[in-house]
């Protein structure tokens, strides 16, 4: 009990000597006096130091500053800055008797030996998204601490000493005393087998999500990652160190003019920062980031493609950009299982997010034909159709996503994947025409249906390009068959516009016999000479439309192209 | 370091001077200390800064802590164009008076407004009552 007194009057007499113009080792001379001591108080101090994070009670802190007074050794003058170091210290012994040290010392010490390496790779590793593949990880694990809570440890005394301190070098400095006993030297076998892997200090970052994280490793991943920054600090044990000292100097001392000109500079600390980052990137974690990101997934790649090739252009330097790699978590099927007791009669009523309870027995009621009025006849098929559209747009967006599809898939699932897209178009026709098997589908009624609604045409539209040349023949002629009716129900959304291009796609491809019969539905001219003039309302409300008009123009040009093309065919009559 | 090139995130802005519009219509501006990731904020050396037509004054506050849903939005203040403004400074009392003067002929022609809009027969509904969003 009475080494941390003295270990902490040495600390008390650190502090009160002049702080400026002191090299950074001074903490690190201060070290190897602190780890020159046996391994029960290396035990206890670890101990204090996992257990801190942990058990911020105020009933503990309470019942320890109680006894804080009469604990206080001597010849402490500061007492507001080591308060809470003191306060640590004291703890440590009260709570060390309760828990078993042996357990901390298994999980607590992170290696030595990876320090090196980690100081090499030190500038490259914070450059996270340097990465050219993401992990995979799997589906965030329970955590005893929630995510939201942030980190603890030496940020609280940190900040103290900050504010009432704020001169420039000895920021840093008190920081170092936190941890000592972490790189004690003396690990056992089984210590190294059950640390985690020093990947997780080199990347505090994306691999911090994959294991779980108890309090004992958060605390030397934070521990790893004060070190990471200050590895000049640490006992001369390292000799390698000795080299990366001299380049830390260029470093500092703009550090040091930095802080001088804001001396409230970097209160929010790189850990700190890292930890808010690392939410922000688990909520952008997706199982498949084209559904769930779709627009941000097809900007990038258009962003990709002009960076392409301007590089292809350009000669100046390869300007690399960083990408934002969002960590691909891998689909899990989870099949839930509400918690069972053995021996038990019935199953417990558990309510959760994951398993929600159904509150009301909603039931489908169909109603019965008679009892329908006219208007709700009419105002059902309004939504079936509304319905017939949606459904034939999720069919569409489908086979438009095909040929991302073909790209991604292996040679082998490419046909299997042709024909399912087949599959897909003749079901959007169907939809489109209205299924009506054995018939040889006389009524254009649903079709009209369809293209009285603004969506409808749209659809069209863009299935156009899908449809075989018969299919997209008929569709064509069924447009020009209602085509006054079309115009009228179009007036206030004024979308037909957007189907000539399509259509006129689609007219390149079409035999004369076609066009003809095409021209003859958009006139509507009898085919018997014998039928009288009013038929020619059809023509007129065709020709003042826009749409009308354009439409018979090309379908007239195209005419007559196919015409002139073909000498066979320019004895064609009906023209 | 850059993080997460192509979002959006307050991390590259710490330790900035920013001016941060509230829900409640202040302009506060401070340099931004702290973050989460709620989008609360940490002002220090935070400066209320009043505006009344060309002119404004400027409360100094300390410390604030703002919670992430009161800020409509928030932006970093560029040191060397902040200076370069057609709006004058004035003492804090003088802009604590325009603006009370303000706020009295704002609520005259609201209560003229609710008159004539009374005497039609029509009325238009209290703010409290009305949903926030």
């Amino acid at each position: 009990d009475d080494d941390w007194q003295e270990a902490h009057e040495r600390l008390a007499e650190l502090e009160e000597k002049p702080a400026l113009g002191r090299e950074r080792d001074g903490p690190g001379e201060d070290e190897t006096d602190l780890l020159g001591e046996p391994e029960d108080t290396l035990a206890e101090r670890l101990t204090r130091l996992v257990i801190d994070s942990e058990l911020e009670d105020p009933a503990v802190m309470r019942a320890v500053q109680t006894r804080m007074p009469a604990a206080q050794p001597g010849g402490l003058n500061s007492s507001i800055w080591d308060s809470s170091a003191v306060l640590r210290r004291i703890r440590g012994p009260l709570l060390a008797q309760e828990m078993p040290s042996v357990s901390v010392l298994d999980y607590a010490l992170p290696q030595r030996p990876p320090q090196p390496r980690e100081e090499e790779r030190d500038p490259s590793e914070r450059a996270l998204p340097r990465r050219s593949s993401s992990p995979v990880i799997g589906s965030p694990p329970v955590r005893a601490v929630p995510i939201g809570t942030p980190p603890k440890q030496a940020a609280v005394p940190n900040f103290n000493q900050q504010i009432l301190c704020p001169k420039p070098v000895h920021i840093r400095a008190p920081m170092q005393q936190r941890y000592p006993a972490p790189y004690g030297e003396r690990m056992s076998p089984n210590q190294l087998c059950n640390v985690p892997n020093s990947s997780l200090l080199g990347h505090p970052f994306p691999h911090s999500v994959s294991p779980v994280l108890t309090h004992l490793q958060r605390a030397q991943l934070l521990g790893g990652a004060q070190v990471k920054k200050f590895p000049f600090s640490l006992p001369s044990r390292h000799r390698n160190l000795n080299g990366s000292a001299g380049e830390r100097g260029g470093q500092r001392s703009s550090h040091q003019e930095q802080i001088r000109k804001d001396p409230y500079a970097n209160l929010m600390l790189q850990r700190e920062k890292d930890w808010v980052a690392k939410i922000q990137m688990m909520q952008l974690q997706s199982t498949d980031p084209y559904l769930d990101d779709y627009y941000y997934q097809n900007y990038f790649q258009k962003l990709e493609k002009l960076a392409a090739a301007e590089e292809v252009h350009g000669d100046g330097p390869k300007r690399e950009r960083t990408k934002l790699i969002t960590p691909q978590v891998a689909k899990l099927e989870h099949a839930y299982k509400p918690v069972q007791f053995e021996g038990s009669l019935g199953k417990l009523t558990v309510s959760s997010v994951n398993n929600p309870r159904k509150m009301i027995d909603a039931v489908l009621t169909s109603r019965g034909e008679d009892e329908e009025t006219k208007e709700k006849q009419v105002r059902d098929k309004r939504r079936q159709t509304l319905v017939t559209i949606e459904k034939t747009y999720s069919l569409l967006l489908d086979v438009e996503d095909y040929e991302r599809r073909y790209l991604l898939s292996l040679e082998g699932e490419r046909p299997a994947l042709m024909g399912e897209r087949k599959q897909k178009i003749c079901d959007m026709y169907d939809n489109l025409r209205g299924k009506a098997a054995g018939q040889e589908r006389p009524s254009d009624d649903h079709f009209v249906q369809i293209m009285c609604i603004r969506k409808g045409k749209r659809l069209v539209a863009r299935i156009l390009p899908f449809l075989s040349p018969e299919q997209a023949a008929d569709v064509l002629m069924a447009t020009a068959r209602n085509l006054p009716f079309l115009i009228k129900k179009d007036a206030q959304d004024e979308v037909l516009p957007c189907l000539l291009r399509p259509f006129s796609h689609v007219l390149y491809h079409l035999p004369l016999a076609t066009v003809t019969g095409l021209v003859q539905q958009l006139t509507n001219l009898p085919q018997s000479a014998a039928a009288s003039a009013p038929a020619n309302l059809h023509l007129a409300a065709v020709l003042q439309n826009k749409f009308g008009l354009s439409l018979l123009y090309l379908v007239l040009s195209r005419g007559e192209e196919l015409r002139s093309a073909d000498a066979e065919l320019a004895r064609d009559n009906q023209w | 370091m850059n993080y997460m090139p192509g979002t959006a995130s307050l991390i590259q802005d710490i330790d900035k001077k920013h001016l941060v519009l509230l829900r409640d219509g202040r302009t506060l501006i401070g340099y931004l200390r702290s973050i989460d990731q709620f989008a609360n904020l940490v002002l220090h050396q935070t400066v209320e800064r009043i505006h009344v037509s060309k002119k404004y004054g400027d409360i100094p506050r300390g410390i604030f802590v703002v919670r992430g849903e009161n800020v409509v939005l928030l932006g970093e203040i560029d040191l060397e164009k902040e200076s370069d403004t057609p709006l004058q400074q004035v003492s804090i009392e003088e802009i604590l008076e325009e603006q009370r003067v303000e706020q009295q002929a704002r609520q005259e022609s609201e209560k003229l407004k609710v008159q004539a809009l009374k005497e039609r027969g029509l009325s238009v509904p209290r703010a409290d009552t009305l949903d926030e969003y």
